[in-house]
């Protein structure tokens, strides 16, 4: 090589050390850190009832640690559910971040050892004596990932729940009794469709359509069956009396128009905001719809419990997580701690949120003191289902299908329940 | 005293060297370590275990991705064949009537318009889709109740049955522009006089299409259908925005396939061999593309 070309030369390979350095990316970090920064990464919307009450548990963090710089990044929840793995294994992880729960997202993080085991922290800090095991079922993943048992990963400080929203108007108006028992369920149903109203507000293309399945499943189901299911304890048979009933009451539901056909394709937000025009008298979601039917319906309305069962979709809310390279984990701790305290849960409650040691008499709102009243009775009963997605990676996804394909009637109740239990099987893991 | 100039042949490669760093840092090192992956069993974090061939061989049987790579056979259609026909003879008739009869203004106004999808983002136009596709209040089924063909409104999107032939109106839509765009500057460099002379021969306007315009816009053709078949192969944010690949699979296609299969299932070995044997198909056909066009090239 001559002399001229050889700075060229050099210049180009060390161009390209530095790009394939940089596309290899780094891995490890797990320095410590300076004690005086908290790197903090959650995806609540500011204006929803855990962004309020997270911003206020910020403020209250800097006033407590006088000289620490909490670097906050909102991020989204896709974001975060599709990075995760990747920068919690690198030098850039925070020191306490938002996370998803659940066996395909938590779990599978703790299994591969990303996230710092929490037991010792929850005892010091009494975060378990705050929480009912109904929600913290969540929270420990063993090392197989599987929620329920094993060590604590994350720490929820809110909870959430499905319920039946009702347009009280819509029923006054039509002469329809508030149903109480499962009979006065499908006695509405069939009232409204009656008078030419389509009574379920539904939407196929999202998780909606598979609560309903879900719910209708719960209906003839109990604890042990709801274990089998997501936490592996027995064989989750789909075509069970449980399933078979869901998959068969959905279609039925479907063919007797209490749900449209053209919800088919419609998305989570077209069905809520729907009921918030009042097109449907009925929507059974989640209790994050709460804040918002309080602040934009423009008319009466009340929520109840899915009737006839005690099991309904619900769990603790999403998790603080540590990763394992955090820097700064006592600050982390220290936030967390901040998150449980008492004028923190009880700003969430007042905003429409469920939190989860909250002070009721500092629950002003009457309509916040029902939803959290109800949560207590949910959790408290052992009434959490958890919801039908978690068990095994992707499962979303194949309910969507299989419950489109009810709602098209493209598929049999049968062929459908073979779809899913085969999509089971495959993503159980090996015990 | 002679003064040595450096001769091309010396130069040339230096002028490549960084795009040839790029193109390995971005292209063939991802794509090498997306080979890789596919050769193993993973779920994104921990340490991958080998397994060979498996993920290709479950690839052979899997009724699901042969299903979604059909429904890009029927993009290639939505987005290359159609457009292209349809481009042909929007530029022949921007380029013969419009610009004649009414000036070049008018003529560009109107490719303009033809070529704006292709400047929206694929989610912005979407979005807008969605809602002119939805069953209730959708602004289609609401216009043809309003003409009388109230039997006529469906479920667009929704439907199983439907719900591809929605997509694929959508992307023929998004892709007319650029067709139409290639076809009138290549229509500015045919030599007016070959449709002059066939104008004094009697020919008719379509005669004149078919027999002059046509094979002078082969060169054109060739790249239109070849950069939309390739689009078309990879076409993930419509599928994404619109469908999510419902319902119930009637609207899947490899590269959302491949996706679902890496984020959602942390299936990534898996997903990489969707994704390794989507970017072959791609590049064979590219191949072969690219050699046509060479061949016409010599030919002319």
């Amino acid at each position: 090589m001559s002399k001229a070309r050889r700075p060229i030369a050099l210049t180009a390979l060390a161009l390209t050390g530095a790009l394939l350095l940089a596309a290899c990316g780094s891995s490890g970090g797990g320095a410590q850190g300076d004690g005086k920064t908290l790197k903090l990464w959650h995806y609540e919307a500011p204006d929803s009832a855990m962004g309020v009450a997270w911003n206020q548990a910020i403020a209250e963090f800097k006033k407590t640690h006088p000289g620490v710089k909490v670097e906050f990044e909102a991020k989204g929840f896709e974001q975060i559910q599709k990075t995760a793995s990747m920068v919690l294994n690198s030098h850039d992880a925070p020191d306490v971040m938002e996370y998803n729960k659940g066996n395909a997202t938590a779990g599978l993080l703790a299994k591969q050892g990303l996230l710092t085991d929490l037991t010792p922290q929850v005892t010091k800090y009494g975060w378990d004596k705050l929480l009912s095991p109904s929600v913290t079922t969540t929270s420990k993943y063993n090392a197989q990932g599987v929620m329920g048992s094993g060590q604590w990963y994350g720490v929820p400080n809110f909870g959430e729940y499905t319920m039946v929203y009702y347009n009280k108007d819509l029923f006054r108006r039509n002469g329809v009794k508030v149903p109480t028992t499962p009979a006065e369920f499908t006695a509405a149903l069939a009232a409204f469709k009656a008078k030419g109203i389509t009574p379920l507000a539904d939407a196929g293309a999202e998780y909606p359509a598979q609560q309903y399945f879900y719910q209708l499943a719960l209906t003839r189901a109990d604890r042990a069956w709801v274990d089998s299911f997501q936490l592996y304890r027995g064989k989750a048979d789909f075509h069970d009396p449980a399933w078979t009933y869901a998959a068969d009451t959905f279609a039925d539901w479907v063919s007797k128009g209490y749900i449209a056909k053209t919800s088919s394709s419609a998305k989570a937000e077209d069905a809520g905001v729907s009921f918030i025009n009042g097109k449907y008298p009925i929507f059974f979601s989640g209790s994050w719809w709460y804040g918002r039917f309080k602040t934009e319906n423009k008319f009466s309305w009340g929520t109840f419990l899915w009737p006839g069962t005690t099991l309904t979709p619900g769990s603790g809310g999403n998790l603080w997580v540590v990763p394992k390279n955090a820097k700064n984990k006592q600050l982390a701790y220290d936030f967390i701690d901040i998150t449980m305290k008492k004028q923190v849960q009880n700003t969430l409650g007042n905003n429409g949120g469920v939190p989860v040691a909250a002070d009721p008499s500092a629950i002003t709102d009457p309509a916040s003191k029902q939803l959290i009243e109800n949560f207590d009775h949910v959790s408290g009963s052992d009434g959490l289902a958890f919801y039908p997605d978690w068990p095994v990676p992707g499962f979303y996804d194949v309910m969507v299908s299989a419950v489109q394909k009810l709602i098209t009637g493209s598929a049999k109740p049968g062929d459908v329940l073979d779809q899913l239990q085969k999509a089971y099987d495959e993503g159980v893991p090996a015990s | 005293m002679t003064v040595r100039t450096r001769g091309p042949r010396t130069t040339y490669p230096l002028y490549l060297l960084p795009g040839a760093v790029a193109f390995l840092a971005v292209v063939a090192l991802p794509f090498g370590m997306n080979v890789w992956y596919s050769l193993t069993r993973w779920q994104g974090v921990g340490t991958p275990s080998w397994a060979g061939l498996a993920n290709y061989r479950q690839l052979i049987h899997d009724s699901q991705f042969w299903e979604s790579f059909r429904h890009s056979l029927a993009m290639v259609l939505a987005m290359a064949v159609i457009p292209t026909v349809i481009g042909l003879v929007v530029a022949a008739a921007l380029f013969d009537f419009v610009a004649k009869h009414y000036g070049s203004k008018p003529a560009s106004v109107l490719r303009a318009c033809f070529y704006l999808p292709q400047v929206l983002p694929i989610t912005v136009a979407g979005i807008v889709w969605s809602w002119i596709l939805a069953p209730e209040g959708g602004s289609l089924n609401a216009l043809l109740k309003d003409v009388g063909l109230g039997s006529a409104r469906q479920d667009w999107l929704g439907d199983p049955g439907i719900a591809l032939y929605s997509v694929m109106a959508v992307m023929v839509w998004v892709q007319l522009g650029f067709p139409v765009v290639i076809f009138m500057s290549g229509l500015q460099r045919v030599d007016p006089a070959l449709h002059e002379a066939a104008e004094l021969d009697g020919t008719s306007w379509w005669q004149r299409f078919w027999h002059v315009t046509l094979p002078q816009l082969r060169p054109e053709i060739y790249v239109v259908m070849l950069w939309c078949t390739i689009a078309a192969l990879k076409v993930f944010g419509a599928v994404y925005v619109l469908t999510k690949g419902g319902p119930a699979g009637a609207t899947d296609v490899p590269s959302y396939f491949s996706f679902a299969t890496f984020f959602e299932k942390t299936q990534v070995g898996y997903g990489s061999a969707i994704a390794t044997v989507l970017t072959l198909i791609v590049l064979a056909l590219a191949v072969v593309g690219l050699r046509f066009q060479t061949k016409a090239e010599d030919e002319r």
